[in-house]
């Protein structure tokens, strides 16, 4: 037997474990088996990456960044879900209020997602910075860190942002597209009473990230498993869906600019080192 | 004690990925995982057992007792729920803390009944002095009863 590819992912919810469990039954039907280890947080899974205790990261866009920026940008994105490209986050407001264009929100209040939220929080604080009002400065900032360490992938902040906003306690709040859809379609919100004020550049989200020394023929073994899901196979598709994507595609990091420049001008890893 | 140790045995056994079978008695049951987070899971699991163990301590004693001190009743039924103090450790996610015990259960009982609620009150709290379940876990977890009564 071929001795198994190390999987590193993140869990926010015991529930998550179901989709890795399909993905690693997958994998060994295949033969590329898989075993996939459970980190509490990003910052132990980059830490296991690097030290070699894990081959792939499934990785947040921030974790990327912390991957790259500790091992002198050497490793490699290779994979990513359909979905986790051109992503946007939107600054909403309501309807009725007074604030109609992002200047407005200057000596406001906006509610954001966790402190390391790339698409509740960084990103949206960044649009902000590159329209000239800077975060706790010209505008307050309602961040309601909910389990910070995940980047964001528990939608509990942007909720808690969101539920802000409709109190009256913030101007605006800060969401991910996909929330925004979901949400406005679910009753969570309600269209009519929310618009959107603002929207993000666009931004890619999580990456399966290997270090440099990954050897080439796992790699390539991992990938063309990886890549002979079809949406379109009804044993497939059950996964898929739970994990949000119709298709993976290849690996590019050209969509992390905006959470890079995000990041520095927040100073998000001062302090640490790399 | 003035008696001699009366103690059950079972038998359990297991020969593929997640499925014992349960001798008890002329008895067997399957079982299947410890703990199942996939709704679609095709088998009771040993948590999902012993939750299902207390609830059916619970309200076949109350029927028992019902019965035995004549109180008339129609129907009982308990909705059982149980919490681990962190099931992530189960799944051995590095990092967290705590452990994959029975924290808390909760259990809702609802009598069907016309007969007076101290009658019931009686067979309620006869009941719960005498469920072997219920001794066992209301003082090792937080383990909360109540009793509603309807017509």
């Amino acid at each position: 037997m071929d001795k198994p590819i190390l999987m590193g992912a993140v869990l926010y919810n015991p529930k998550v474990s179901v989709i890795w469990d399909i993905i690693s039954a997958f994998f060994q039907d295949n033969g590329c088996p898989i075993d996939t280890v459970f980190y509490t947080n990003y910052e132990l899974q980059v830490e296991a990456l690097l030290k070699g205790h894990i081959d792939i990261a499934w990785n947040s866009p921030l974790a990327w960044l912390d991957a790259q920026r500790q091992s002198g940008s050497t490793c490699r994105a290779i994979a990513m879900r359909d979905t986790d490209r051109e992503r946007v986050s939107y600054l909403i407001t309501k309807t009725q209020g007074r604030i109609k264009t992002v200047e407005d929100l200057r000596g406001k209040t906006v509610a954001v997602g966790a402190k390391d939220s790339p698409q509740a929080t960084l990103i949206p604080l960044g649009l902000l910075q590159r329209q000239g009002l800077q975060p706790g400065k010209d505008v307050q900032v309602r961040r309601f860190d909910l389990m910070v360490g995940k980047h964001g992938d528990h939608i509990g902040g942007e909720l808690e942002a969101f539920k802000c906003l409709a109190s009256g306690e913030a101007d605006a709040s800060a969401l991910v597209d996909l929330n925004w859809q979901t949400w406005t379609q679910d009753g969570t919100i309600n269209p009519g009473e929310y618009a959107i004020l603002a929207t993000t550049a666009p931004f890619d989200h999580c990456c399966f990230t290997v270090r440099a020394d990954f050897p080439p023929e796992r790699e390539q073994q991992f990938l063309r498993v990886l890549f002979s899901m079809h949406y379109d196979n009804p044993k497939h598709r059950e996964m898929m869906d739970l994990e949000g994507l119709k298709a993976w595609v290849p690996g590019r990091t050209s969509g992390y600019g905006l959470l890079h420049e995000a990041v520095e001008k927040q100073h998000f890893f001062a302090g640490t080192t790399p | 004690m003035n008696m001699e140790r009366y103690t059950w045995t079972l038998r359990v056994s297991t020969a593929c990925k997640d499925r014992a079978t349960v001798f008890v008695r002329q008895h067997q049951f399957p079982v299947g995982a410890p703990v199942q987070f996939d709704a679609a899971y095709d088998a009771i699991t040993a948590l999902e057992y012993v939750l299902g163990a207390i609830g059916a301590d619970v309200v076949n004693g109350f029927r028992a007792l019902a019965r035995k001190r004549r109180v008339e009743v129609d129907h009982v039924e308990a909705v059982i729920e149980g919490a681990l103090n962190n099931p992530l450790t189960y799944l051995g996610v590095v990092g967290e803390s705590g452990h994959p015990g029975l924290e808390q259960v909760s259990v809702k009982v609802y009598v069907a009944s016309l007969a007076a609620e101290a009658e019931i009150q009686r067979v309620w709290q006869e009941m719960l002095d005498k469920s072997p379940l219920v001794r066992t876990f209301q003082p090792a977890i937080r383990f909360e009863l109540s009793l509603q009564v309807v017509l």
